[in-house]
């Protein structure tokens, strides 16, 4: 049975529509990533998936149930990490499972087992006396992520559970998030990030302005792009002559610059030898060599003719330098 | 999974808890209390050394205006203290707290509760300090029935004002939103006899404070310090508390729910 | 460009940002225009019996005693808002940027006063339109009305002056916020609200000689009597002892920012 099935979903806010008509299904055990740039309309779905907001059309269940008409039956079932971990500063990491364990429903006794046991699993039993306030960034994440799990959830929704935490950090998320899945939990995801979306995700879908731009596996969505491409520097003055013989093994892919040439390989790491010898035997120095693989930009940027993280940081300035 | 709790249990655990967390703010914030104590307290004082001198009018039941207004302040530091739980919800609003409220399965109507009774808790602080000033500077002594009716009207009358302030903060999702809470309770609470007895306000303000339910709250806390304590004076402001509370509680109820599912 | 035409378009630019910031936020402007008024409202109508008490001077209507204490409130907040304002500028940076631009540091505090005596200006026209839309005529007539406004804007320029002191000093928000309550604390204890003999002690005897009564007195005479030399001056006077205050206390603070950094 599908965790989380979406037929159709939209919203609008005014004029605007967020999301537009997206269809997906996820099934159990699964990890699903949806990858998009800020305002792509993530948020916007994840937010309607946990009954946080109203979709102004389409339908979703989530854990067989529908997230307007049993929208009790979908809070019970559901686990979620928001963005910006919605933390109370004032509160231990202690008290605020406890509080989760209640608002859950869950017995007292019951509920500080659970959040020792919860605490213990997350690093943070030394932490767990001292107020959040003083938690680092990842150390909180942590804590939200112990907490959305307190009533052992069936899906767990992480709204961009590693945006903003050093390269440890997400790591040690990551691990949690592969872990829980390993128990059988099914997770969606929404990330900015590439690599997130590669390490973790059994599928992927990319959204750009409300849209399902494409979908599937990783591997299946840089298939798409088509093959990787060797990546070849050359000694001075003998890049004509290495283009030459590149020219006979295959397709040569527009050059970067006056050094290198880039000739794209059917069969990946196996066609590198022959490269080599060919290049060997025509008397060309190569100084290095690289294979290159399509990544999930690439699959961005083919269906949606713009760069994901590159954006990002654009968007990032642009806000940095709006006045208050 | 654990056995589930019958229902009641459960909720009634979710609110001691939702209050505990909000202890939180006036405990471990320090100086938290400050503020909503200084307002009232600075009121009162200030209003006593202003405007003392209208005991001198006939058609006050007392001769002593320390008497008359101190009930007043005691009401107008629940509006601030229930008024500053909309403030709050509004800033976990911004912060994202509230969703992680909105997202658990507790009833909507629990996780009102618990911040409104936490605001009603939290009123008797400020109502407290300014008693206490208020008899430092010779309040007079009301009796029991009228210092227990007092506070009752003093924590119902925050639990109204939570109740404004949550509606407000459900439906502008702003801090921005605050002094549209501070200014209706202050305008809710002032705007009665507060200054003086229905006879002697001007003709315009009289018609508003027939009118607005507050009159019979200020009126029933204020009976213990001016006279005696009857039901005739007390029962139109339980009435008038619970009719507010009824509304203003269905009315943020409505604001949560529209929020979200 | 000459230095002198350079600060002047500084303080131009800052002063308009300041005014704008101020408009575009709930929180800094409705405790200039929201609280004031209601509170003028609340008070006329509660304690407006007041003026048939024996020795209240001779006046119109309580309205028209209370335009220039409602003025001194709304000035007084507009002085406090400004201040916050600052804090906030200091705490997210950008007075930093404006530090380091080539321009004279006393015409990055003058474009901040600059803006909070525009509000000053600003309350003093609302209240005059306010009285004269409920029926309170200004007895100086033009030119009263015209000193009643220009008293009400200097006095902003010199709360102003002490609240950007405190900014500068203490660079934090919070504290220049957790002035609000001492704002009132001084002018309940000044015959803004009530004339200074009818006052209770001790807040009588503190009015009579706190400088504020002395400005209020200043903007009430032309309101509700006419022009006076003696109390013009004496309000002029105070003010000036104010601006002397703040020019002393933000010049120390300046250095103290720049070189504590």
């Amino acid at each position: 049975m599908p965790a989380i099935v979406v037929e159709g979903l939209e919203r609008a806010f005014g004029e605007v529509l967020a999301v537009q008509g997206i269809d997906l299904a996820v099934d159990e055990g699964e990890i699903y990533a949806f990858l998009g740039p800020n305002g792509a309309g993530k948020t916007t779905t994840v937010r309607m998936l946990t009954t946080l907001l109203l979709p102004t059309g389409g339908r979703a269940s989530v854990a067989g149930f529908d997230v307007v008409d049993n929208a009790r039956e979908v809070r019970s079932s559901i686990g979620v990490a928001l963005q910006e971990a919605a933390l109370d500063p004032l509160m231990t990491g202690r008290e605020l499972i406890r509080l989760q364990a209640t608002l859950q429903g869950l017995p007292t006794a019951a509920g500080r087992e659970r959040a020792d046991a919860l605490l213990e699993r997350v690093g943070l039993t030394d932490a767990a006396d001292r107020r959040v306030g003083t938690y680092s960034g990842g150390m909180k994440r942590r804590l939200d992520l112990a907490a959305a799990l307190v009533h052992e959830p069936s899906v767990l929704f992480l709204d961009e559970p590693t945006t903003g935490l050093d390269p440890v950090s997400r790591k040690t998320i990551w691990e949690e998030v592969r872990a829980l899945n390993d128990d059988g939990t099914t997770v969606f995801l929404t990330t900015q990030y590439l690599e997130e979306a590669d390490q973790l995700a059994d599928n992927v879908g990319i959204i750009d302005r409300g849209r399902i731009v494409a979908e599937g596996t990783p591997e299946s969505l840089k298939g798409e792009i088509g093959n990787p491409h060797v990546e070849l520097l050359i000694a001075e003055g003998a890049v004509p002559e290495a283009e030459r013989v590149c020219r006979e093994l295959g397709k040569l892919l527009p050059p970067k610059d006056g050094k290198r040439v880039l000739l794209e390989v059917a069969n990946g790491a196996a066609d590198i030898p022959r490269v080599v010898r060919a290049l060997d035997e025509a008397g060309v120095v190569v100084e290095s060599l690289e294979l290159v693989r399509p990544t999930l930009d690439d699959v961005f940027v083919a269906k949606t003719g713009h760069h994901l993280e590159r954006e990002e940081e654009e968007r990032k300035d642009a806000e940095e330098t709006a006045p208050a | 999974m654990e056995a589930a709790l019958p229902a009641w249990r459960t909720n009634l655990a979710t609110i001691a808890a939702l209050i505990a967390r909000a202890k939180n703010e006036l405990v471990r914030v320090p100086g938290a209390a400050i503020p909503g104590v200084l307002a009232p307290t600075i009121f009162f004082l200030g209003l006593n050394g202003v405007f003392g001198a209208l005991t001198g009018l006939s058609g006050f039941d007392t001769g002593s205006y320390e008497s008359f207004i101190v009930p007043v302040s005691m009401l107008q530091g629940a509006g601030f203290t229930g008024a500053a739980a909309g403030v709050n919800l509004a800033r976990d609003y911004e912060g994202g707290w509230v969703d992680r409220l909105l997202v658990s399965p507790a009833p909507r109507w629990v996780l009102l509760a618990g911040n409104v009774l936490a605001a009603s808790a939290r009123s008797l602080v400020p109502a407290t300090f300014v008693l206490a000033i208020g008899f430092l500077i010779g309040v007079q002594w009301p009796g029991v029935d009228g210092l227990l009716v007092c506070y009752l009207m003093v924590a119902a009358t925050a639990a109204v004002a939570a109740c404004w302030g949550s509606m407000l903060a459900l439906r502008f999702k702003s801090q921005a939103a605050a002094p549209l809470m501070q200014a209706g309770m202050m305008a809710l609470v002032l705007l009665t006899p507060a200054y003086a007895p229905l006879e002697l306000l001007q003709p315009w303000l009289e018609t508003v404070a027939r009118i607005n339910p507050l009159t019979q709250v200020v009126e029933a806390a204020r009976q213990g310090f001016v006279g005696g304590v009857t039901w005739a004076d007390t029962w139109p402001g339980l009435l008038a508390l619970a009719g507010l509370l009824a509304a203003l509680g269905a009315l943020a109820l409505r604001e949560m729910r529209r929020t979200n599912v | 460009m000459s230095n002198l035409a350079t600060s002047a378009r500084v303080v131009r630019a800052l002063g308009a940002r300041s005014i704008r910031q101020t408009f575009r936020r709930p929180q800094l402007i409705s405790p200039i225009v929201v609280f004031p008024t209601l509170l003028l409202a609340i008070q006329t109508g509660g304690a407006g019996a007041g003026i048939e008490l024996p020795g209240f001077p001779p006046v119109e209507s309580f309205l028209q005693f209370m335009l220039a204490g409602a003025m001194m409130q709304s000035m007084m907040l507009a002085g406090n808002s400004g201040g916050i304002a600052f804090a906030v500028d200091i705490e997210m940076g950008f007075t930093d940027r404006l530090f380091a631009a080539p321009i004279p540091r006393f015409a990055i505090v003058l474009g901040r006063l600059a803006g909070t005596a525009a509000l000053g200006l600003f309350a003093a026209l609302w209240f005059l339109a306010i009285g004269l839309i409920f029926g309170a005529h200004v007895e100086g007539g033009v030119p009263g009305a015209l000193l009643a406004t220009a008293l009400i804007t200097a006095s902003a320029l010199a709360v102003g002056g002490i609240g950007a002191a405190i900014a500068l000093r203490t660079g934090s928000a919070s504290v220049v916020q957790g002035l609000f309550p001492l704002v009132l604390v001084v002018l309940f204890l000044s015959s803004a609200f009530f004339p200074q003999e009818l006052m209770i002690e001790p807040a009588k005897t503190i009015a009579e000689y706190n400088p504020f009564s002395f400005i209020v007195e200043g903007v009430r005479g032309p309101i509700v009597a006419g022009i006076d030399a003696t109390q013009t001056l004496e309000a002029v006077a105070a003010i000036a002892g104010i601006v002397l205050l703040g020019l002393v206390l933000s010049a120390r603070a300046l250095r103290h920012r720049l070189r504590v950094g």
